[in-house]
């Protein structure tokens, strides 16, 4: 089962009883349940601001879901956990997860990015150039501005809304029919390419990229 | 936002970094060495490189290091 990590008592207990056929594997579900349900209560709560207008009803839904769907996905994993850590913390993961992406689809459903969100015309305020700026600054300015508009597609969008509007990456995933990690790579990969257009361009980040 | 430390978060792209699926895999060990009083960053440098960049990655760390500490005496006995 380890690789290198020795399973505490606790967590040991948790394995051995949510396999089928011991005599407390029901109990041991329910409780697991239970508080995989409050987990998602709490985290629900804490993304509040990713949920705007959720009704009671839609909220309870979305907990009961993302307890329902976390708990099936551990018992059918119970072979993989290796004790890296203990097995509540594990368990505890699979419900943050589905919590966030059904947050997303929510969020998707509800309130989908607009054009204000990902079209590139102008830095947004948040970035602009401020009237006390040194001419210096508002020249690097300038020049993100222009390397925005000299990445791909894929990598502007992504960039425009995540780093600029802060889009959550997970809504993109979604929009574009991918996944985080994809996104995430297109993020990177814009970052990457307007620090090295603005050194290029004599106007680095920080000194050392433009070495 | 013209500040040098701002526009280098804005533009944030370290190399090392491990990106979004291979902390998946970890981030229950990683939140526990945090909850012990150890230093992540040591064992899994790439993750603590990623969990700096990516908004995804940080929210999902946030709720189960919250919920690891909160939910923590959840116990069969």
């Amino acid at each position: 089962m380890s690789e290198g990590h020795s399973v505490d008592r606790d967590s040991a207990l948790w394995l051995e009883r949510l396999r089928r056929g011991h005599p407390r594997h029901d109990e041991t579900v329910a409780k697991l349940h239970d508080v995989l349900l409050r987990i998602a209560h709490h985290e629900l709560s804490r993304r509040g601001r990713q949920l705007k207008s959720i009704g009671g009803p839609e909220y309870d839904d979305l907990a009961q879901q993302a307890a329902d769907d976390a708990l099936v996905k551990i018992l059918g994993k119970l072979d993989e956990f290796r004790g890296a850590s203990r097995f509540t913390t594990w368990a505890y993961k699979f419900v943050i997860f589905e919590v966030s992406g059904r947050v997303a689809r929510h969020a998707w459903r509800t309130h989908p990015p607009g054009h204000q969100e990902l079209d590139f015309e102008r830095l947004p305020d948040s970035v602009a150039p401020r009237a006390g700026d040194r001419l210096e600054q508002r020249e690097q300015l300038r020049t993100l501005s222009s390397a925005i508009g000299e990445l791909t597609h894929r990598q502007r969008e992504v960039f425009v809304a995540i780093a600029l509007n802060n889009v959550s990456i997970d809504l993109m995933a979604i929009r574009l029919g991918t996944n985080r990690n994809a996104i995430y790579k297109n993020l990177f990969d814009a970052r990457r390419n307007l620090r090295a257009r603005m050194a290029a361009a004599g106007h680095p980040v920080l000194e050392e990229d433009a070495a | 936002m013209t500040d040098h430390r701002e526009l280098d978060e804005l533009l944030r792209a370290e190399d090392g970094d491990a990106g979004c699926s291979a902390g998946e895999d970890i981030l229950d060990a990683y939140v526990e060495l945090e909850i012990a009083g150890e230093d992540p960053t040591l064992v899994y440098p790439g993750t603590a490189v990623h969990l700096e960049s990516c908004p995804g990655c940080q929210a999902d760390h946030d709720g189960l290091l919250e919920a690891a500490r909160r939910f923590s005496d959840v116990g069969l006995e």
